[in-house]
């Protein structure tokens, strides 16, 4: 069924002269040192945020104030980006003892989590024709 | 970093995230809110301030936004000279901001208050808990954050409890500091001196903990033993409860981590004894129909109290004990006997009407407060039976002498109403040896805060009960010290605030 909505979305974009390779920049703000890396996951649907199914992963190194990282070549679609400051380089969010994390982290359109993780639809971007670029502040 | 391996670290930061979508459900979310909600808050304002030209007794919940310096309180009858030292306490005194009040009495920002006794001689000084909130929304002169039952509209979004932590419940001595503490995040810590905040506390730093402790739920009841250790827990909103021991300085010794599968949603208070940690359980459960923290916990008959007793050194559950259904905020003390038998006493409830009785008194609508809170003595037998005694009359905010937490105390001092039904007006002594009773009824006239027992010279006989009150005619609030063998005779000494300070809550002494 997915692949059906995807074939018949990409047909159409086709049917319009669309070409589906479109980079999708997040420039990130308020990363408070140089420690570690920001790493970073794109998913390209609310079920697959839901089951931590991302389409795409990518990371950077971290650096005082704003760095900007891409995904590259991606249809025409809704994403979603979530990140956070692996400032002890670790590979791992860390969390305290009840699972809340104690690193930065952040989400595409700069929503907040509230009480609970960002939803999609608060993340979400939308890629048409264009290249996109969107903003969010750390939250530490 | 393969890309494997990338995707499933950060697939831990839905994990973690998830886990915060349970505490305090009743905040929940608070982007595009009906402007209902907003008009709660100001209809509570209006309600309430209008109540307040018609009935007096309602000063001690008006919003307080002023701040006192340190002076000299008028003193009447003599002041112990043997009394050196301060007495802390704490309360909600910023109810409102702007044309908005909040809906329940447990919201309003954290005001300690400083007592110092020198030379026969008092000052009184108190001072707003300076938390990311309060600086935050004075600021923005407006509530920015909901409350656990306040929301309002285009609320700021909360990712961990201590972004909306007021600091409002109690205060203790740790190391150098004082901590400031709420129950659903971190301890605030203050300059004991001159009551400024000096930052959240982070009970893991400088320890192999790291951040593993950070914000994590540090209960605003913490047991300190004569030796100084602190014992406290945490609630989270899985039903898992954390267990902290402290040195005396605030370093961490050890931490734990219980599955209580507790669904209440709120935990107030326990005790320990010399050997193990009391985790009592109220008959409570969370009801999702209701909108607000508070307003969604619900006492239930059909759920039973639970006593989980937990190892001290180990920080294990050793055993389980069920009681009959019950609700209570506070406890005075537990201890045990040598044949493994657990004594403790519990301010106990039968409902937790008292809840919505203080979302009624912030509307100026002042309900019955004491809803039949009675002493209930409790045995846990080795064996696996339980006993329980009830003493007859109101009891509230229990207090034993510092260096008894844990051990047998002779002594119990209670709190209760009665010819001032929304907030109480005598204080009593039980003996818990011979059964006799003791009390002072400082008359309708007054609303009489926690009041705590001091032993100077470290024997119980010898000791004092102090504790404040507000008097309502005269607006003032004053400091009262008794014998705490001789309640009856009324104050040796009552100092005299000039003014009036809101109904706090919890407070402790720190001997110089």
């Amino acid at each position: 069924m997915k692949i059906y909505s995807a074939l018949m979305f990409t047909s159409s974009l086709c049917l319009a002269g669309s070409i589906a390779a479109q980079t999708l920049t997040v420039e990130i703000s308020g990363i408070k040192n140089d420690q570690g890396k920001i790493l970073l996951q794109l998913f390209d649907s609310n079920e697959n945020y839901q089951s931590n199914k991302a389409y795409s992963a990518n990371m950077i190194k971290a650096k005082k104030g704003i760095v900007s990282i891409s995904f590259n070549n991606l249809s025409a679609g809704e994403y979603a980006i979530r990140y956070f400051h692996d400032e002890n380089d670790n590979g791992q969010l860390e969390t305290n003892l009840f699972g809340m994390p104690v690193e930065g982290y952040g989400f595409s359109n700069n929503a907040k989590a509230d009480f609970g993780p960002a939803a999609f639809d608060d993340m979400k971007v939308t890629i048409t024709d264009k290249n996109l670029v969107t903003h969010s502040a750390v939250q530490y | 970093m393969e890309r494997r391996q990338l995707l499933k670290a950060i697939g831990l930061a839905g994990v973690g995230a998830v886990h915060l979508s349970t505490p305090l459900t009743g905040l929940a979310k608070s982007i595009n809110m009906p402007s209902a909600e907003n008009i709660k808050l100001v209809n509570a304002k209006n309600n309430f301030n209008k109540a307040l030209q018609h009935d007096a007794r309602l000063i001690g919940f008006a919003n307080m936004r002023q701040e006192y310096l340190s002076q000299p309180l008028k003193l009447e009858g003599k002041l112990p000279t043997d009394i050196q030292g301060d007495f802390y306490r704490n309360g909600p005194a910023g109810h409102e901001r702007g044309d908005m009040r909040y809906l329940h009495l447990f919201e309003g920002d954290g005001m300690v208050q400083g007592f110092h006794f020198e030379n026969g001689q008092l000052t009184h000084q108190a001072k707003f808990v300076k938390t990311s909130k309060f600086i935050k929304e004075q600021q923005a002169d407006k509530f920015l954050y909901s409350g656990p039952d306040s929301r309002i509209d285009n609320a700021l979004p909360v990712s961990h409890p201590d972004m909306v932590n007021p600091a409002n419940t109690n205060v203790i001595a740790v190391g150098d500091e004082l901590w400031a503490l709420w129950e659903a995040g971190s301890a605030t810590a203050l300059d004991p001196r001159t009551l400024d905040t000096k930052h959240t506390v982070n009970l893991g730093q400088n320890s192999h903990y790291g951040d593993k402790l950070k914000g994590l739920a540090f209960s605003a009841h913490p047991k300190i033993e004569a030796s100084g250790d602190i014992w406290n827990f945490g609630l989270s909103p899985t039903g898992h409860i954390a267990l902290f021991h402290l040195s005396s300085a605030g370093k961490v010794n050890n931490v734990g981590l219980i599955n209580a599968r507790y669904k209440g949603g709120m935990l107030h208070d326990f005790l320990i004894t010399d050997k193990h940690i009391l985790l009592i359980l109220p008959s409570l459960k969370v009801d999702a129909e209701q909108t607000g923290f508070f307003a969604q916990i619900s006492y239930s008959n059909d759920i039973p109290m639970q006593v989980l007793v937990i190892d001290k050194q180990s920080l294990t559950l050793k055993k389980h004990y069920e009681l009959e259904s019950g609700f209570a905020f506070h406890y005075g003390n537990a201890w045990e006997e040598a044949d493994g038998t657990i004594h403790f006493d519990a301010s106990l409830y039968k409902t937790n009407h008292i809840l919505t009785s203080f979302q009624k008194l912030m509307r100026g609508q002042p309900d019955d407060i004491h809803i039949g809170a009675k002493t209930v003595l409790f045995s846990l037998k080795a064996n696996g039976s339980v006993h329980q005694q009830v003493i007859e009359g109101d009891s509230e905010f229990p207090r034993i002498f510092a260096s008894k937490v844990g051990r047998q105390n002779q002594y119990l001092f209670t709190l209760a109403a009665n010819d001032n039904p929304i907030w109480n007006d005598t204080i009593n002594c039980l003996d818990l040896f011979s059964g006799n009773k003791s009390h002072f009824s400082y008359g309708k006239d007054f609303l009489v805060e926690e009041h705590i027992p001091i032993a100077m010279q470290g024997a119980e006989e010898q000791g004092y009960l102090i504790g404040t009150a507000l008097h309502i005619p005269s607006k003032r609030t004053c400091l009262n010290i008794f014998k705490a063998d001789r309640l009856n005779d009324g104050p040796l000494c009552r100092a005299w605030l000039p003014y009036h300070m809101p109904l706090g809550f919890h407070g402790n002494f720190v001997a110089s």
